[in-house]
């Protein structure tokens, strides 16, 4: 069953693979969940890397495994096989760089080929500190997510951490909402979807996370 | 960079924050005991300098022999590696049979796309390293973007693959030559290494096997931990090989592996990924989930084992036992047509 791995010192473990166009900033949205701390320097991510991160969510602990992915297409070859064991995918994207946004249906694409039926997907616009180079509106990317059924979007800046702990608690809610359901078999697996509609948040209080 | 005089220049300055290839110490570096171990390698360092000075004998030239192999394994000093490496690798005799080649392709037509993916990068290549920063003058970052260019110009089918990025910015490092670099970047991806950076990447997929079916063969516990947790060979060894150990090990061991992958070929990467393994296959067998197993890997390539680079080369030819490049032929041949037969 997706999400719920045994695991000696947990109640629940999920596999969260991270996506997007190189250079968007995956390697500091992870670095920032995992250690707090946002490195200016650093290498470009070879293949796939990969973290650990324990949080309590209402006083169940949960563990979570991201999976940090190069950003350059031909490394997709490599990360694939990665994509089958992931229960949620975080698809990023520059919201200084179109191109980098322009990316996201491909790599919506990818994982719908190559992942589990039932991934919950969410999308994010990082580097939200440099919004006065903005090249994506926040409501265009409401629109794709909502077209495509993902989960969320969220404007995030790993630089000056905004909304990175909201992204993963956000996924992580959601992932423990759809195995809860899963285990009282109030409905069959693979055609859980609480709300297909994407929770809207950017980073600005008075675009808080909602349902839209 | 006035000179190309290496790890010799630290001897006893152990409060320096900079190495002598100009990357910067971690802050935890602990400077006693590498001060330690290179008092003893400043002795082994001194006795190959005048044994290589009275190989050369002044000569810009080396003809490949038992007793160069031997030498090169033992290491080549670093006023002279970047001339061994030019010869040996057959990079010397490419630029001189094609003089100008180099600056034509910079200055020739360029594709866009690609001159983007490269300068994507040029900040995320050693910015540890205080010659790749923007403020340094020369700035290194300019001859890495200009070997990039030429190269993914060149040889078109490649292009540009991250990894390529570390590789080249070494050779720079070295040469302290643009065009050099770049002929010896054409001599490991174009003949030393398979297609390890073409957008199938099917010759690192290949070796990837390759590495599974030798740690079958010369650590099957190993094997059989990876396959119980479902760890597969590519999480771990895909920056291994396609950074040619870059920033997995320390420095000067990158160094004297590549001595010896420019004059032996690859499969001294199978050599030194055995090495590893094999050497701490006690504690990677401790693991018992697959953040252990992953976090392993991590930690068997840091500590005094890879740091004495001197043993540990020496460690790579027995370590692992036999390896002769006609297994390993066999071996990529099987694992080539296995995986074209997977599609």
């Amino acid at each position: 069953m997706p999400g719920l791995v045994p695991d000696e010192a947990c109640d629940y473990l999920f596999k969260i693979i991270l996506l997007g166009d190189s250079d968007v900033g995956k390697t500091c949205v992870v670095h920032r969940f995992h250690s707090g701390h946002f490195r200016e320097r650093h290498h470009n991510t070879i293949g796939v890397d990969f973290s650990v991160r324990s949080l309590l969510l209402d006083g169940k602990k949960v563990k979570i495994q991201v999976w940090d992915t190069a950003g350059q297409e031909r490394f997709r070859t490599i990360t694939q096989s990665y994509y089958r064991s992931a229960h949620g995918a975080i698809l990023a994207y520059d919201l200084t760089r179109r191109s980098t946004f322009e990316s996201i249906p491909h790599w919506i694409h990818e994982i719908e080929k190559y992942g589990a039926a039932n991934l919950v997907i969410m999308l994010i616009g990082n580097k939200s500190d440099a919004v006065d180079k903005r090249q994506v509106l926040f409501e265009d990317a409401c629109t794709l997510a909502e077209k495509h059924g993902l989960l969320a979007v969220l404007e995030t800046s790993a630089k000056e951490a905004q909304n990175i702990e909201e992204v993963f608690t956000l996924m992580a809610k959601e992932l423990i909402a759809r195995n809860t359901l899963q285990l009282h078999g109030e409905n069959p697996p693979n055609s859980i979807y609480l709300d297909s509609r994407p929770v809207i948040a950017s980073q600005s209080p008075e675009k808080s996370p909602c349902l839209c | 960079m006035e000179e190309r005089g290496g790890a010799g220049q630290e001897a006893g300055s152990w409060q320096y924050r900079v190495d002598s290839y100009g990357f910067e110490r971690p802050e935890d570096f602990d400077y006693v005991t590498y001060e330690e171990f290179f008092s003893r390698y400043l002795v082994i360092l001194t006795r190959r300098a005048i044994k290589w000075s009275k190989l050369l004998k002044g000569k810009n030239s080396i003809q490949k022999s038992l007793k160069v192999k031997r030498y090169i394994r033992k290491g080549i000093p670093n006023e002279h590696r970047a001339l061994i490496w030019m010869v040996v690798s057959g990079a010397q005799a490419n630029m001189e049979q094609n003089p100008g080649y180099y600056h034509k392709l910079l200055e020739g037509e360029k594709n866009y796309k690609l001159l983007e993916a490269i300068r994507t990068d040029m900040n995320r290549t050693f910015p540890d390293n205080i010659q790749f920063r923007k403020t340094a003058d020369p700035c290194l970052q300019q001859t890495l973007y200009n070997v990039l260019v030429a190269y993914g110009h060149h040889n078109k089918a490649v292009g540009y693959c991250q990894g390529m990025n570390f590789v080249a910015g070494y050779l720079i490092l070295i040469t302290k030559n643009e065009e050099e670099s770049f002929w010896l970047l054409d001599a490991l991806i174009g003949r030393i290494l398979p297609d390890f950076y073409s957008p199938e990447m099917m010759g690192l997929k290949m070796d990837q096997e390759v590495l599974g079916e030798l740690v079958k063969m010369k650590v099957p516990a190993v094997a059989e931990l990876m396959d119980r947790h479902g760890v597969m060979w590519t999480l771990v060894m895909s920056r291994w090989f396609i950074c040619l150990f870059i920033d997995i090990l320390p420095v000067e061991t990158v160094l004297r592996i590549w001595d010896c992958l420019f004059y032996e070929g690859s499969k001294i990467l199978f050599r030194v990924a055995l090495t590893l393994i094999k050497q701490h296959q006690a504690s990677i067998l401790e693991a018992t989930n697959f953040p252990d197993i992953c976090d392993k890997f991590k930690e068997i390539t840091k500590g005094m084992f890879v740091t004495e680079c001197h043993t540990f080369m020496e460690k790579i030819f027995t370590e692992p036992g036999s390896l002769s490049m006609a297994t390993i032929n066999k071996l990529r041949e099987t694992c080539r047509a296995k995986l074209l037969a997977q599609g």
